[in-house]
């Protein structure tokens, strides 16, 4: 630890402990402070229409999904195309509940945080279940595992009257201290939410990737027979893996449930799952601000491209589907550019600017 | 018992297919080791060209087949030369990233055309009234379906068997480095690769086009089911793919014959075949015929 706290002139660590906290600086901490005030802060001072606040709940519910997709398949290294049929299980744990007791059951309304953290352990549970072949198979049979979970769950869904077959089933409106969230503070109570639920999550992750086991991870993707040689065990590190997927894909797809009070099938699709996959293609694989930044930038692009489908709209041949094919065909070239031109994301970039702006004037 | 065998026979029917739609995936992996995602794409690719060959340019179906086939066989090698090319040496998990990418893309380029959402339908151009053989009914379309099926999997087996190309493919894919040293063009080999694919492909989408109809959505599930027959098969063995193709054939037409309607069942033909790959990939990873590689460090 240098003498001074504020800024780092190199790595003068003396024990274990110093190098294993979050921030390396007080300025970080100072920082990152700064940004989540900034963050909570601004919906008070900016009165966003309820057709943006929708937009930003959206891309906090993808990164809440992204983190977990960036776990196995950025640092465990394990390709996985059934992500939105993870989501749609924690999504569907929420609707099966409504089924049960009716949708504004006390349970469902004020317990609401005990059924978020039951999904994701739902969604754990199908998870691990998964990724089980991966105790004796490699990233490219996995990946075949989760896409037919993902044709599975599509089938049973549409297929089980008790899930509506794929209809919406309503989910009631939730309680807070002071009562029921009505209809004009609806987006803005859950963006609060879902922001503390992604910086909850975020040092999760943070945490678990600076433990043993996420050491593990990176030594299994890295060469998971040398891994073996130190004496992990790779098969039990990806089932975990899954797992631990599975229980943010859980998590975000309740919240996807509550925020949209209602569970419909469209919402996780194979195309679903692939957007899921650009996203944390987009934003990173392997690193945590990553998965930040790619659903932030592909629901971006999304609204965009919408925009630009609706003007485009008026002057093409009615035949032309341009909004249903405008997405695919968007999400495919976004994942093949950034694979080709730029693998490690925009938290690559993020990482230059961050380095340049820190060091400038000197170039190193 | 007649029941029994028709479903017996659209079977092996259906399952024909899928072997030859599962050939050019196994073909893929077995010279580069990656997996094709978009496979499934190329072959609804190979149906519409066949079909805008025949109906709008109105060209005779034999030759809109063939001519579909060359089509595609550039259309896969372009496909490689100008997004997997630069791929090469990169891990395998971004290369099969990028074909599911590369899926995406053509998805969204294909619900452009009205082939996205609209159903077609091959003219006929076959007698109509059904073979009958002892109660087991098959009509003309399948039986050349199945026929031309047959055939080009014998010859896909001899290419790669004897033809010098063959060789060299099957050589790429024990060890790259040695091949070269042979003198053997590693991205010719995968670009030739690619492209046979395609071109079994568009065989493959030309002939389901026929028989079912076209419609995205079908050809898209088709390409997606082709993946529990080559894990069944084994990913790098072109036997494996034809037993298997016909095996998935067989447990898909027996569960829509025999589960739909009974227990409160339906649809249970296009879930069966995953709901088997996941127990095959627990207890039988590597398939039927596949090659269980010893890895070293």
């Amino acid at each position: 630890m240098s003498a001074n706290s504020w800024l780092a002139t190199g790595n003068f660590f003396t024990t274990y402990k110093q190098e294993q906290r979050t921030f390396l600086t007080s300025l970080d901490r100072s920082f990152f402070t700064f940004f989540l005030v900034l963050l909570f802060g601004w919906p008070l001072l900016f009165e966003l229409s309820n057709k943006y606040m929708l937009v930003v709940d959206n891309i906090l519910i993808a990164i809440v999904a992204v983190m977990g997709l960036n776990l196995v398949t950025g640092f465990a290294g394990l390709i996985s195309i059934g992500h939105a049929a993870f989501v749609g299980i924690g999504a569907y744990t929420i609707a099966s509940f409504c089924r049960t007791l009716g949708d504004s059951h006390i349970i469902v309304t004020h317990f609401w945080p005990v059924l978020i953290i039951i999904s994701g352990l739902v969604g754990a549970a199908f998870g691990a279940l998964i990724g089980l072949p991966a105790l004796r198979l490699k990233h490219l049979y996995l990946a075949i595992a989760t896409l037919s979970f993902q044709m599975i769950f599509e089938w049973t869904i549409q297929f089980m009257t008790f899930f509506n077959q794929g209809q919406t089933i309503s989910v009631g409106r939730i309680f807070w201290f002071t009562g029921e969230i009505g209809r004009t503070d609806h987006y803005l109570s859950w963006y609060f939410i879902i922001l503390t639920i992604v910086i909850i999550l975020g040092f999760g992750i943070r945490n678990i990737l600076k433990t043993r086991y996420g050491r593990c991870l990176i030594a299994v993707r890295d060469n998971d027979r040398a891994a073996d040689a130190m004496g992990m065990n790779p098969g039990l590190t990806k089932v975990y893996a899954f797992a631990l997927a599975g229980f943010f894909a859980g998590v975000a797809g309740a919240l996807h449930a509550y925020l949209y009070r209602g569970v419909g099938f469209e919402s996780f699709t194979l195309h679903e799952s692939i957007g899921y996959l650009a996203m944390a293609i987009v934003g990173g694989l392997g690193t945590l601000n990553g998965s930040f930044w790619g659903p932030v930038a592909i629901k971006f692009l999304d609204l965009q491209m919408e925009h630009l489908s609706e003007v485009a709209g008026q002057y093409l041949p009615s035949g032309m589907n341009l909004t249903t094919a405008m997405k695919p065909f968007t999400f495919g070239l976004v994942i093949v550019l950034f694979l080709m031109y730029e693998s490690r994301g925009i938290a690559n970039w993020w990482r230059i600017t961050k380095s340049y702006t820190k060091l400038w004037p000197f170039r190193y | 018992m007649s029941y029994f065998f028709q479903i017996v026979v659209s079977g092996i029917v259906v399952g024909s297919i899928y072997a030859l739609a599962a050939l050019g995936m196994v073909l893929i992996y077995k010279s580069s080791k990656v997996l094709n995602i978009a496979h499934g794409q190329i072959i609804a690719a190979g149906a519409f060209i066949t079909y805008y060959l025949t109906v709008s340019a109105g060209v005779p179906i034999f030759f809109s087949f063939i001519a579909s086939m060359i089509i595609t066989f550039f259309l896969a090698m372009s496909v490689e030369r100008i997004f997997l090319r630069k791929l090469i040496g990169e891990p395998i998990i971004s290369v099969i990233m990028v074909t599911i990418g590369l899926a995406s893309i053509i998805d969204g380029l294909i619900y452009l055309t009205p082939f996205g959402t609209e159903n077609f339908s091959f003219p006929a151009f076959l007698p109509q009234t059904p073979l009958s053989l002892g109660g087991v009914s098959i009509s003309w379309t399948q039986l050349l379906g199945v026929i031309i099926t047959f055939v080009l999997i014998g010859g896909f087996s001899w290419f790669f068997k004897k033809s010098t190309i063959g060789i060299s493919m099957r050589a790429v894919s024990d060890d790259q480095l040695a091949s070269m040293s042979v003198g053997i063009s590693v991205p010719r080999v995968f670009g030739l690769a690619w492209a046979t694919a395609g071109l079994s492909a568009a065989a493959a989408g030309c002939i389901i086009g026929n028989i079912t109809g076209i419609n995205f959505d079908t050809l898209h599930a088709f390409g997606i089911i082709v993946f529990p027959v080559v894990i069944l098969g084994g990913l790098d063995s072109i036997l494996g793919a034809v037993v298997a193709g016909i095996i998935m054939g067989l447990i898909q037409q027996f569960a829509s014959g025999y589960l739909d309607g009974n227990f409160g069942l339906s649809g249970t033909g296009s879930v069966l075949p995953y709901v088997i790959l996941l127990i095959i990939l627990l207890f039988k990873p590597h398939g039927l015929f596949g090659i269980h590689e010893i890895e070293r460090v």
